[in-house]
Parts: C-alpha cells; sequence; structure tokens
C-alpha cells in the first residue's frame, strides 16, 4: 500500500482534470435537468421531474430520436462495411496501400464546418456538383433534392458523416488485420479454406475487438454530428433533420430552457451509454486463442 | 473476466466524455479596437476609460471601426474594444459573457426571444429619458420598449419584403400587383417568358422572411402571433391555413425555382443577381449586396398582396433590429450611454448606413445610395412589424416556418397547420 502512496502526487493532475472538466460539468448539468433555469437569469426555480416528463413528451424531442437513430443506423453501416472492405484491400503492406490509406485519411482532418459547407454546395439541387454530374453521365433521373426532400435529407448528411470519419475506421481496421499472424492465414488456405470461410472463420472473429470499437466510435460520432446537421440544414426541412444534438442546442441557446436542455442532454447520455452497452454485448466475443 | 471487459468500461467513459463534452461551447472570437489591433492591457494612471462593445455585425466592423476612432478622437478619455461574435455564437455564448459584466458595456441584441430572454435576467440599463432617443423616428424604436421602458434602441431598419428586378417588370410590362390574383398573374408572365418568377431560399431564410408579407393581410390583427402564444388563436384558424394554401399555389404552379426547399440563401440571391429570377423572398437588406454583385441591376421591394386590393390593410413589413443597449453590469454605464449618443447622431448614423447599406432608425439621415433611397421611400407606407419576431417563443417559431417548409413538400395545409399547432400547444402548456 506505501508503494502505491508514493505514486499518488502522479495520478493528481489527472484526477483534477478529469473532475474540472467531466465529473463537474455532468453533475451540474443533472443539478440544472432539476430547474427552470433560462441559462441567463440569476434566479431560477427546483420544478423538480417535471422538465423530465415534459421532455420525455415533446413532439420534437422524440423526432430528433428517431431522426437520430435513422441517421447511426445509416451511418454506422455505411461507414463499417466501406471501411472494412477498403481496408481488407488496403492492408497489404504495399506503397500504393499506404499513399490511398493517407488520401482517404484527408477528410479526417477537415473541420466539419467546412466539410458542411463544402458539401452543402455540393448537394444544392440546381448548381451542386453531384446533380451535375449524375446529369453529364446520362443519369438525370437520379437526380435529388437531397438536402430539401424531407425523405432523404437525413441519409444525406449521413453520407457526409461517413465520408468524413472513414479515414480513422479504415486505419482501425487495417491494424486489426496487421495483428493477425500471416501463419495463421496461410494454414487456413493450406487446409483448403475458402476466401469467404477464411474471412469469417478466421479473419472476423480475430478482427471483432477492432470492430466493436469501430462500431462503437461511429456511434458516438453520430450522435455527436451537430456542427454538420447544423450547418447544412440546421435541423429542416420541417424537423426532417433535427437531431438530439440541434435539439438540445436550439432548447439552450435559442429557445432559453437551460432546464430543459440539460434533462435532453441526461437522457442523451442515458441513450448513447445503452446503445453502446448493447453494440458491446452484441459484438462480445470469447476469448481467440492461436 | 474477459478480454473484452476492459475496453468495454474504457469506452462507455469515453461515451460519457464526449457526450459531456458535445454539450461544451467554444467560442471563437475576434478582438479588435478601433484601429483593428488587438487591444493592449495596463497603462498609467490617467488611463482613459475602457468600455466594451460587443455585436455579430462582422460585416459592419470596418465602418464602426472608423465612427469608433471618431468618437475616440471626440472623447479622449473612453477607449471603445469590440469584440464580433458570429450570430449563432452570439446567441450561444456572448450574451453569456454579459452576466457578470467584464464585456459589453454596449451590446447589441436581436428582437423577439433573445430580447425578452436578457430582459428577463435585467441586464438591461433603463434608457427612458435619455436625450438622444429623440434623434430616433419613435415608431420605429418601440421594438426596444418592455413594461413602458426603453431598454435597447433598434439601430437597423429592414423591410422584410421581396426585392423585384425593376428592368424585368418593364420589359414583360408588368405592373407592380395589387392583388393576390394580380401578383399570380404577374408570375404567371413571368414564368411563360422564361424567367423563374420567385427565387425563394427554402433551406435557411425564405420561411422566416416570405412568410411575414404572406402573412400580414390574412391576419391584419398585429397581434395575432401575441394570441397564438396565449392560446387566443390557432395556426388551425383560416388566417394561417389560407397563408399555407397560397404558399402552396406558388409552389405547385412553379413561381419557385425548381426544389426551393433544397435552396439557401446564396443560391436564391444568385438566381437573382443573374436576372434568371425577377423576385428574391427576402427583404431589404439584400439590395446592396445584390447592386455590388450585379451593377445593372434596378431593384425595388414588392409585398405580395394576398386578398383583393381593398382589403389590404398593410403594404408592407418592417423590422427594426441591432438593438443597442447598455449593459446593466456595466461599470461605466455613462461613457456606454455616450457612445450611443454618438451614433444615434445624424451625421455618424449615416456613415454606418451608407458605408454598411442598411437603413437606419436615425431621422434625417441622408441616404447617398439609390437602393438606400428606394427603402427610406417605404418610411411613408403603411408598413407593420415583422410578425415572426413578435413570437417570443423559438418553438413556436420554428414550428411556423417548418409548416412553411412541410407544405412545399407535400404536405396538406390544414394538416401541416394541424401538426404545428400541436407542437405549439405543446410549448404554451395547453
Amino acid at each position: 500500500m506505501k508503494k502505491y502512496a508514493k505514486l499518488l502526487p502522479f495520478f493528481v493532475p489527472g484526477i483534477a482534470l478529469y473532475l474540472a472538466l467531466f465529473i463537474y460539468p455532468t453533475v451540474t448539468g443533472f443539478y440544472y435537468s432539476l430547474t427552470d433555469w433560462d441559462g441567463l437569469s440569476p434566479s431560477y426555480q427546483f420544478v423538480g421531474a417535471d422538465n423530465y416528463a415534459n421532455v420525455a413528451k415533446d413532439i420534437i424531442f422524440r423526432k430528433s430520436i428517431v431522426n437520430n437513430i435513422k441517421f447511426m443506423v445509416a451511418v454506422v453501416i455505411v461507414q463499417t462495411v466501406v471501411s472494412l472492405l477498403l481496408a481488407l484491400q488496403l492492408s497489404k503492406q504495399k506503397k500504393v496501400n499506404v499513399a490511398l490509406r493517407s488520401l482517404f485519411f484527408v477528410p479526417t482532418i477537415l473541420s466539419s464546418v467546412s466539410v458542411g459547407f463544402i458539401w452543402t454546395f455540393v448537394y444544392d439541387p440546381s448548381l451542386g456538383l453531384l446533380n451535375g454530374l449524375l446529369e453529364a453521365v446520362g443519369l438525370s433521373s437520379w437526380t435529388q433534392n437531397w438536402l430539401g426532400d424531407a425523405g432523404i435529407a437525413i441519409f444525406s448528411i449521413a453520407a457526409v458523416q461517413a465520408w468524413a470519419h472513414i479515414g480513422q475506421m479504415i486505419i482501425l481496421f487495417v491494424a486489426g488485420l496487421q495483428a493477425i499472424p500471416e501463419e495463421l492465414l496461410e494454414s487456413a488456405k493450406l487446409d483448403g479454406a475458402t476466401r469467404l470461410q477464411l474471412f469469417f472463420r478466421v479473419i472476423w472473429p480475430l478482427l471483432a475487438p477492432a470492430a466493436a470499437i469501430v462500431v462503437s466510435y461511429t456511434t458516438i460520432q453520430s450522435f455527436k454530428a451537430f456542427d454538420l446537421v447544423f450547418t447544412m440544414t440546421g435541423g429542416g426541412p420541417a424537423y426532417s433533420t433535427e437531431i438530439l444534438s440541434t435539439y438540445i442546442y436550439n432548447s439552450a441557446f435559442m429557445n432559453y430552457t437551460f432546464g430543459k436542455a440539460s434533462t435532453a442532454s441526461v437522457y442523451f447520455l442515458l441513450l448513447i451509454s445503452f446503445i453502446t452497452f448493447l453494440q458491446f454485448r452484441a459484438l462480445r466475443t470469447d476469448r481467440v486463442s492461436y | 473476466m474477459s478480454r473484452l471487459r476492459k475496453p468495454q468500461w474504457v469506452l462507455l467513459a469515453l461515451t460519457i466524455i464526449l457526450s459531456v463534452v458535445l454539450s461544451a461551447c467554444g467560442s471563437n472570437n475576434s478582438t479588435t479596437n478601433a484601429n483593428g489591433n488587438k487591444p493592449s492591457e495596463g497603462g498609467s494612471s490617467d488611463k482613459p476609460v475602457t468600455i466594451s462593445f460587443i455585436h455579430w455585425r462582422g460585416e459592419d466592423a470596418a465602418v464602426l471601426d472608423n465612427i469608433i476612432k471618431k468618437f475616440e478622437e471626440e472623447n479622449k478619455n473612453i477607449k471603445v474594444e469590440t469584440q464580433v461574435f458570429p450570430s449563432d455564437q452570439y446567441q450561444s455564448t456572448a450574451q453569456a459573457k454579459l452576466l457578470d459584466g467584464s464585456v459589453g458595456d454596449v451590446f447589441a441584441s436581436f428582437p423577439g426571444a433573445q430580447f425578452e430572454a436578457i430582459a428577463k435576467a435585467g441586464l438591461f440599463t433603463d434608457l427612458s429619458g435619455a436625450s438622444f432617443l429623440a434623434n430616433f423616428t419613435s415608431s420605429l424604436i418601440e421594438s426596444g420598449q418592455k413594461d413602458g421602458k426603453q431598454l435597447a434602441v433598434p439601430y437597423q431598419l429592414v423591410y422584410n419584403i421581396p426585392i423585384y428586378n425593376v428592368k424585368l417588370f418593364e420589359k414583360y410590362g408588368i405592373e407592380v400587383p395589387k392583388d393576390w390574383d394580380g401578383f399570380l398573374a404577374a408570375a404567371e408572365k413571368l414564368k411563360q417568358e422564361g424567367i423563374v418568377p420567385i427565387a425563394f431560399p427554402g433551406a435557411d431564410i425564405g420561411p422566416g422572411q416570405f412568410m411575414n408579407p404572406m402573412v400580414m393581410n390574412n391576419a391584419p390583427d398585429e397581434d395575432i402571433f401575441v394570441k397564438l402564444e396565449a392560446g387566443e388563436a390557432q395556426l388551425t384558424d383560416e388566417w394561417w391555413v389560407k397563408t399555407l394554401t397560397q404558399f402552396k399555389e406558388l409552389n405547385d404552379k412553379g413561381y419557385f425555382q425548381k426544389d426551393a426547399l433544397g435552396t439557401k440563401g446564396d443560391a436564391a440571391g444568385a438566381l437573382f443577381v443573374q436576372e434568371k429570377a425577377a423576385i428574391l423572398a427576402t427583404g431589404s437588406y439584400q439590395l446592396v449586396g445584390n447592386k455590388k454583385n450585379n451593377p445593372d441591376l434596378q431593384q425595388g421591394l414588392i409585398a405580395p398582396i394576398t386578398v383583393p386590393a381593398d382589403q389590404a390593410v398593410f403594404e408592407g413589413i418592417h423590422t427594426t433590429t441591432f438593438m443597442l443597449a447598455v449593459n446593466s453590469k456595466s461599470k461605466h454605464p455613462e461613457e456606454a450611454k455616450k457612445f450611443l449618443e454618438f451614433l444615434s447622431g445624424k451625421e455618424i448614423a449615416g456613415e454606418y448606413a451608407n458605408g454598411t447599406g442598411q437603413n437606419v432608425t436615425v431621422k434625417d439621415v441622408a441616404y447617398t445610395s439609390d437602393e438606400l433611397n428606394a427603402v427610406a421611400e417605404w418610411t411613408s407606407k403603411k408598413t407593420r412589424f415583422q410578425p415572426r419576431f413578435t413570437i417570443k417563443n423559438a418553438e413556436v417559431q420554428k414550428a411556423v416556418t417548418s409548416s412553411i417548409q412541410a407544405v412545399l413538400g407535400g404536405t396538406e395545409p390544414a394538416k401541416a397547420a394541424a401538426d404545428a399547432q400541436a407542437i405549439v400547444n405543446q410549448q404554451i402548456g395547453k
């Protein structure tokens, strides 16, 4: 025990930062969720669980959860599948693959606000690059009002979200793939495994931990996608792209209902924790030995 | 314990941290003094008083810096430090900085929800009785009043009615319409000539701007939205359903550009500037910018009259915004008022107006551009304050504008109105 006591001072800065930047805001956020504070006034009333009841009944809050789940599912599927397929191609140590991995990583270093603005122009129905490109290759019937059609706007933003973060996922999968011993793959091939068998029986079980990280990270990213939605649609048209983060922002800073926004943040925390927990349960594998 | 347990906990912690981080807002703001330099701290014992001025109009910064320079020359003992925030950050972070009085001795606010919240927080100094109020057109500073007190002075005057291309109207022999049938006929004529009748930025500012002239005569009661928030009027009533029906009519007849709901302000503006569209459904604040982009443009303001001519009560919509105020927490309220007084002089207000291309609420200002003079003519017309800004609850405001987007997206007006009313009911606790 004495041995550990000597180490204690080394933990102090980290613990202090953790308390100041995480525990304190979380506790105060929960505290304000029990009040009717508007974010500006010096005084406020305690309203107990009223905010929790009101937010749970709120039509826009419910819409924002549905939209966020749609957004999350689209981003997780697209980003995981595409990044895995690309990682399988790019994991081999070739010069061209190293260059391509860097290329795919470029969108990750752009600010999400810039990405939002760029893609807003790309998606513009009449002057945009995407519809222009489709028309140029004779696919006029495929042109869409990408951000103006309530049915597809959320998926248009999801595509941008996936594009912006795919580089990080490729790196994670490539790291996972490169950790698989070559001998293991060779012996499976010698035993007559087909490519599909090789993937599902050997690669995937060993890659599952990386996949769990990719899926949970992607989930968190898609719940945090405030900047993209804010710059591209502002939650419109007609609430079709309103997500939890924009709902919280609007409640706090546009409508001056800070207590309600804090309540929504608590719900947000619970929801994202629950979804992450479910994902880990679903992706949990028994320890793989080789 | 399986190998995944530890990463599970780590990731759960990461999840929580990221969620909390999301709720934190940073702010990048630029701090400049009148000379455009970073203000320096410290000084001698005879150091002049420094007041802080915060606002969101980055596009006016150069003009305001020159004005501040003149103010400092006239008032040797007062320095003005300006902080400009992007308007979205102004809503989220700047106003919180007013609370301790460390910044924003003089600050600007938006009318409507923000004005109400700041008033409720007691951050406005009562300016009632200040001599400089006489420099303003009294009817144009009413939006800065609450409970009989003048809490802020709106500095800018805007007409939230569409801009039209005068030459195109003349070319096709179109008179400025006086009623709804005339408006539709004008739009049809333009459409037949291959011109987009109305450039409508449905993705962002369009619904919130164009709703005002569209509703002004359908609901001539200027308190209609006040009544809506009091539960005494409904969006399902005839006045709003009719307004939505007229929006739908314009859309269904192809009088807006294709895919209007996906068009943002810049793209709609480009259609108008390139003379591909004859009407731009925004407001007078874009006149000067349009002219800059196309010096050949001749522009005027045109409001859709949605009723027969003899039933029209209003000719247009005005908004007074960029509401200047003195922070009640200010340590230098007299110097702050002195700065407001300086801004309200007609010469200085004229310099601001002509430099920024924005009309002002100050009396007897000499405008030097055709655009500003064209807008000034509207001061003699019967206009009403922007209905949207009489909505104090931002969620109600959003429900109203979203119902327009819903209609343009194919929802029936009655259903869109009912859906929006359901949100209103929730907000007002009905």
